[in-house]
């Protein structure tokens, strides 16, 4: 059938996409100098999304049900869902060291799915009746996209802790608003005038420059943001899931294994959310969290499968 | 000891000691991970198991980690942790602390970013980080460009206030809020619902006598009850099951019916608060005839110690029950098995067939289904979904910067700055471009310090 050909065109293309895109990333890091490098890497996150929303997009057509019934489906899925929150990450910050974080982890999702897994595990299988609702469109979905985004602010926080090795930093961004006041020692208070800005200048007058953030309070605050991206879809999802629940057999809450771990998830994160707008622990300490959360992130989407009990255990090969 | 002289001791606790420990934000993290750290073990150790299962797997001798035997682990409740006492302590304390940090922190910082000021001294820029003096009639450029990007601007004389994204503030209120309603209506629901899972055979009729759970508030109903016309199993074309069907009727207190609906997973029947989902189905019995007998009903059971779920009934083939037949089935396809004494496998035969066994003609008229229902009512459920409802709007909500900009006009010179509580970079993003959109003046940009020195 084309369309499965056109599947395994595609899944493989991902992967050499992805491959050569961490390549390009990481090679852009340890040169800054050379030149395209930056647009090659972007051009590459872009492809290779585009390239896996079309293998959905195949599987869709051919199955006639939203595409998140497998394991393989659910890889390439999150694969996308990484690509997406990496260009929204690199929009905001403007910086190619994202990339060097998350290309790598969109690659090895993708090469799991189109390399390892074994063919039987990649056709779509007819649906079992518990998941025949439009509910696991909406749940499945968001669910996926908050891992995601879940995942990059995580890398994103390693990447900062990786960055301020040795160092002691302040945050920038939290509900409260620390951050946002300048640091005294920077204060600019040179009393020479400068060309073009004499009109600005008196001999009472100061000169008041903004105070730009650092590469690192940069990826801090992408980090936080994309985490504060994600945190709203998990809780939607987790919320998509136990109205569901509640519709299908009548408990929002039963405390599956699986549905545990999406309340770990949530709860780890919000701990980080609130440790950022605590005196004493800002600085590099929510970041461990945020990059412990990367962990949590993927024991909650496949260790939990491992244990191969609750609601959540079939479409699996564990 | 009056209650008057104990009062303002307690207040002094309350006011100094109790809120403050509460609110502290330290408490809330500390919280947070205790409670996902035990919702791992709840996970890692398996829960609600025979306590057999428990001496088999965490024996006394070699104990696990040292000291994790069953003794421990039962003692404690780690076999339905999420049922402890100490566990629903741990979501009490939680909504305390929840409730202490709306009313301490949340409200205050709705309050102060409500009653903004402008700004008149030239000082107040300096401590910010995003501001920059600017030359004389550069304001209302300014202002121009900030609402242009959807602040809502505030000039009066010389001064200028922008802001957007206030529903930032409100969101986290709302968050906290939302949770504690889930919390309550969680409680509510415990305690004033039931819970009941019943196999009906197909014809038979279900009553609510008595549930497998119920909440020391709970009413359960005893004025209707409902009956399974008739359970059935649709397969897909390849054998797989596509859907599970039951076709009930509500019936009040003199059997007439008063409401009629066939359910499937995923589509439940509700009547007065009580819910019937569709959860479970088996095979009742199977209609057979025996030569030129009747159609005699025989009960199936559950097979155990086989491979996936097996039904079985036994069927004489002589007057004195000396000799007979095993019909087994495992769907309601209509297909069965019949097996003789020893075991063997002498016969398939399919539904509206008859078959030569030991001597008799054995025709299968009919296999009887019986429909799994999971009996709930849970009245917490509305106060869930309000909760549910608020906490998406409020996280949602909780994303949005609340983004802060003020201008300042002397006569030496103007000043402009500004900060935001979330989104740093694109607020700052923000804030250069509009600086560099005023035509005037570049504002000279420092160097970006060193982030190891701003400690």
């Amino acid at each position: 059938m084309t369309l499965v050909l056109l599947q395994n065109l595609l899944d493989n293309c991902a992967f050499a996409i992805l491959l050569g895109t961490m390549l390009v990333y990481w090679l852009g890091a340890a040169f800054p100098r050379l030149p395209y490098l930056e647009g090659i890497g972007t051009a590459g996150m872009v492809t290779a999304n585009l390239a896996m929303a079309t293998l959905l997009a195949a599987r869709w057509l051919e199955a006639g049900y939203f595409p998140l019934s497998n394991l393989y489906e659910s890889l390439f899925f999150l694969s996308w869902g990484v690509t997406a929150a990496h260009l929204v990450a690199e929009a905001m910050s403007g910086s190619r060291l994202v990339g060097v974080a998350t290309a790598p982890v969109a690659l090895g999702i993708s090469a799991f799915g189109a390399l390892v897994l074994p063919e039987t595990m990649r056709d779509s299988a007819p649906l079992v009746p518990a998941l025949k609702s439009n509910w696991l469109m909406m749940h499945v979905s968001v669910m996926m996209l908050s891992y995601a985004t879940l995942m990059v602010g995580s890398l994103l926080a390693i990447a900062f802790l990786v960055v301020t090795a040795g160092q002691s930093v302040e945050l920038h961004g939290s509900s409260v608003g620390t951050g946002g006041f300048r640091s005294v020692a920077k204060l600019a208070t040179s009393p020479a005038p400068r060309e073009g800005s004499v009109a600005v200048l008196t001999s009472t007058t100061a000169t008041l420059t903004p105070q730009r953030l650092t590469l690192a309070a940069t990826l801090d605050n992408i980090s936080y943001r994309m985490i504060g991206l994600g945190f709203p879809l998990l809780t939607i999802g987790i919320i998509a899931g136990g109205v569901w629940a509640n519709e299908a057999w009548g408990s929002y809450w039963s405390w599956d294994p699986k549905e545990t771990w999406a309340l770990i998830t949530w709860l780890v994160f919000a701990a980080y959310l609130h440790a950022r707008i605590t005196r004493g622990w800002q600085g590099r300490r929510p970041a461990v969290l945020a990059g412990t959360g990367f962990a949590v992130v993927w024991i909650c989407y496949l260790g939990v499968n491992l244990l191969g009990k609750g609601l959540h255990s079939y479409g699996w090969f564990f | 000891m009056n209650f008057a002289s104990i009062l303002p001791g307690w207040r002094r606790f309350w006011a100094q000691e109790l809120l403050p420990t509460l609110a502290d934000l330290r408490l809330a993290i500390l919280l947070l991970l205790s409670i996902a750290l035990f919702s791992i073990a709840g996970t890692v150790i398996e829960q609600g198991q025979p306590v057999g299962f428990y001496q088999a797997n965490y024996p006394e001798k070699p104990a696990l980690f040292g000291f994790l035997t069953w003794r421990v682990l039962v003692g404690l409740g780690l076999n339905r942790v999420y049922s402890t006492w100490w566990f629903l302590a741990l979501l009490i304390l939680f909504g305390a602390s929840l409730t202490a940090c709306t009313f301490t922190r949340q409200i205050p910082a709705l309050k102060a970013a409500w009653h903004w000021k402008f700004y008149d001294q030239p000082r107040q820029f300096q401590k910010l980080a995003l501001s920059t003096t600017l030359v004389r009639g550069q304001l209302p450029g300014v202002a121009v460009a900030l609402r242009q990007r959807g602040y809502r601007v505030f000039e009066a004389d010389n001064f200028l206030y922008a802001r957007k994204g206030l529903v930032g503030r409100w969101g986290p209120i709302l968050v906290h809020g939302s949770m504690l309603l889930i919390l309550a209506g969680s409680i509510w629901g415990s305690l004033g619902g039931f819970m009941d899972q019943e196999m009906i055979p197909q014809g038979e009729t279900l009553t609510f006598d008595h549930p497998l759970e119920r909440g020391v508030w709970a009413r359960v109903p005893h004025d209707w009850s409902v009956r399974v016309n008739r359970f059935w199993i649709e397969y897909t074309p390849d054998g797989h099951i596509d859907q599970f069907y039951s076709d009930l009727s509500v019936l009040d207190q003199d059997q007439q019916e008063v409401k009629h609906q066939t359910i499937h997973v995923n589509q439940p029947l509700r009547y007065r608060g009580v819910t019937l989902y569709q959860a479970d189905w088996g095979i009742a019995a199977v209609q057979v005839r025996v030569n030129q007998s009747p159609v005699l009903q025989l009960p199936m059971a559950v097979l155990s110690g086989v491979q996936g779920r097996i039904w079985g009934s036994w069927i004489p083939t002589q007057s004195d029950l000396s000799a007979g037949v095993s019909l087994v089935a495992k769907d309601l396809q209509g297909m069965l098995l019949a097996y003789d004494g020893e075991g063997k496998l002498i016969a398939t035969v399919r539904r509206g067939m008859a078959v030569d066994l030991q001597g008799v003609t054995l025709a299968v008229v009919d296999l009887v289904g019986s429909t799994g229902l999971q009996i709930k009512a849970d009245p917490g459920v509305p106060l869930v979904y309000l909760g549910f409802g608020l906490l998406m709007a409020g996280v949602v909500m909780s994303y949005f910067s609340h983004s802060q900009v003020w201008g300042l006009e002397t006569s030496e010179g103007g000043y402009l700055g500004g900060r935001t509580n979330r989104a740093q970079v694109l607020f700052e993003r923000e804030l250069m471009q509009i600086l560099s959109g005023l035509t005037l003046a570049e504002p000279a940009v420092a160097p970006s310090p060193e982030s190891g020195k701003t400690d």
